[in-house]
């Protein structure tokens, strides 16, 4: 169970308020500029904003560096890569929390389709395969709270639908996942959507619900129309 | 990977314990290894004796704390910049410890007392380390220290400059500045080797077990934090330790450099960028470096110092490297 509540900091984020269960696959969108870092972050731990935060009826900010590392994994946009670790050793930092027991290392590298790259040097990855390096990391940690932000910014349509299947397994598996995203047709296909909008929650609930013509002209100014089209999923 | 850098450990070690036997038995008298073995025991003949436990073994543990003080340092500042081109004297800490000692030295001070011109070099370097901390304390991120290093640099060196034309009349004093600024560890005295090896050892030895946390760190900070390392603390560490290395090991070795960015680099690129393995590493090879580039100064014209040296190899292969690594 997550909590947060008034969660605020500057105009980046405006009283903030939500609460998600267990179990719950959460898609996060908004404009360009909205918050969506911004609020995944701060439910992190790694953004400090007024407000408070509760993991299980704990206080997020209570909860020591290397606890918190086993309770949650993030999945940030930027990556820095200047020194060349190999895949497999990047991988393996997810379980750094856990005293790197190596647990569930190639587990995470299957799942996300690079134990073939698990000795290349990441500083000769693309920016797709290297996402999926840190998508495995946070994998590996074995958190039960995941925030990924635009995880699948740059990946294939193959690897985009194989980690929204992931994302669903986690959930499924009793998980709490926070996803940002720009493909509002995506967004259908999760439990709940969280829309922001200037750092403000504009809509949060079943995105059928919330993702209603009206709201997306208000929010994102684009006009939605159901319209038959290429459909593309994984093959069963 | 793993077993390379196992390896590699133990031949630095090696290599180590022959510059160490080499700066021992080599000078203007030449010793056998049997005779340095003897004189270290306290046996053998009396001129040996002299010649090995107050010449040559402060000048030899002198150049092994510089060396493995440096390049310590300077891994540390390269996880903590995340750049392959950070090196110790960065944020100014080794400009400060030259004024320092520039200022002693322009005021007669080597005269007075060994430990003046050391000491001084202390003062200087760690006031430009307080400064350094000063900012990071205020929660300067790694761009605006770098920018707080540059400023640092150029104050501290013009500094530097100023004193050295002041004295240009006093060819005694401004050859002893000249000689200072380009690093040597000729001429050591045990004073100098209680200043700077226990401390230095002390630093490397706290270093060491934060590799782990600096291999995290180097793929990005938030990431790293997310995965429960206190980065907060763990800068504030490195910062520390690297910046007080520095400052000793300018302050008995005069402005050494190239070593804390050579020695990283080389190994990492050798043997990967575990940081777990490559401190280790960097320590011992850049003791074996700073001892086997004393060597030559003991035989050729006195102006080919021991930061002479260092710089004459570390040059071509920074040119080198950056043809390899564009920027």
């Amino acid at each position: 169970m997550l909590s947060g509540g008034g969660l605020t900091l500057g105009s980046r984020l405006q009283d903030v308020s939500l609460s998600l269960e267990a179990g719950l696959m959460v898609a996060v969108v908004g404009p360009n500029g909205a918050g969506k870092s911004t609020l995944l972050q701060v439910l992190a731990g790694l953004l400090h904003a007024e407000g408070r935060i509760q993991w299980n009826g704990r206080e997020l900010s209570r909860i020591p560096f290397l606890e918190r590392g086993r309770t949650l994994a993030w999945v940030g946009q930027e990556s820095h890569a200047e020194f060349a670790f190999p895949v497999r050793e990047v991988v393996a930092q997810g379980r750094h929390a856990w005293g790197d027991d190596g647990r569930g290392v190639a587990d995470a590298l299957a799942a996300l389709d690079i134990t073939h790259l698990a000795g290349r040097p990441i500083t000769q990855l693309s920016g797709g395969e290297r996402s999926r390096v840190f998508l495995a990391r946070a994998l590996a940690t074995g958190a039960p709270l995941q925030l990924w932000d635009e995880p699948a910014a740059s990946l294939d349509v193959r690897h985009a639908l194989e980690v929204l299947r992931l994302a669903k397994g986690l959930a499924l598996a009793g998980g709490t996942l926070l996803v940002s995203l720009h493909d509002l047709r995506t967004a259908l296909c999760f439990d709940r959507v969280l829309v922001l909008d200037r750092g403000a929650l504009v809509g949060f609930g079943p995105p059928e619900e919330v993702l209603t013509p009206d709201l997306i002209r208000a929010v994102f100014r684009v006009q939605a129309r159901k319209a038959p089209s290429m459909v593309l999923e994984l093959p069963s | 990977m793993k077993g390379r850098a196992l390896g590699a450990t133990a031949l630095l070690g090696l290599l180590l314990l022959a510059a160490i036997l080499a700066s021992l038995a080599l000078g203007d008298s030449n010793l056998r290894p049997g005779e340095v073995l003897q004189a270290l025991a306290g046996r053998g003949d009396d001129l040996a004796r002299t010649v090995v436990w107050d010449i040559r073994l402060p000048r030899t543990l002198v150049g092994l704390a510089v060396g493995a003080g440096l390049a310590a340092s300077g891994v540390a500042m390269q996880a903590f910049f995340r750049n392959a081109l950070a090196s110790p004297g960065l944020l100014g800490v080794s400009a400060g410890g030259a004024l320092g000692a520039v200022m002693a030295l322009a005021l007669g001070g080597a005269a007075l007392n060994i430990w003046i011109v050391p000491g001084a070099s202390i003062v200087g370097a760690f006031a430009a380390t307080g400064a350094v901390l000063a900012l990071a304390r205020r929660g300067a991120g790694p761009e605006h220290l770098l920018l707080s290093g540059v400023a640092l640099n150029a104050i501290f060196g013009a500094g530097t400059s100023f004193l050295l034309a002041l004295s240009a009349g006093q060819f005694q004093v401004s050859g002893q500045i000249l000689f200072w600024l380009m690093g040597g560890i000729e001429n050591r005295t045990w004073e100098h080797v209680w200043i700077g090896l226990p401390p230095i050892l002390l630093g490397c030895a706290l270093m060491l077990p934060l590799g782990r946390p600096m291999n995290l760190l180097s793929l990005g900070d938030t990431s790293a934090q997310s995965l429960g390392v206190d980065v907060r603390r763990l800068r504030w560490q490195l910062i520390g330790l690297s910046t007080i290395l520095t400052a000793l090991a300018t302050a008995v070795g005069g402005v050494v450099g190239f070593v804390g960015l050579l020695v990283p680099h080389l190994l990492r690129l050798g043997f990967g960028p575990d940081h777990r393995r490559l401190l280790p590493m960097s320590m011992l090879g850049g003791a074996a470096l700073v001892l086997l580039c004393d060597l030559p100064t003991r035989f050729l014209p006195g102006g080919l110092r021991l930061g002479v040296m260092t710089a004459l190899l570390g040059g071509p292969f920074l040119l080198w490297m950056l043809r390899k690594h564009p920027c």
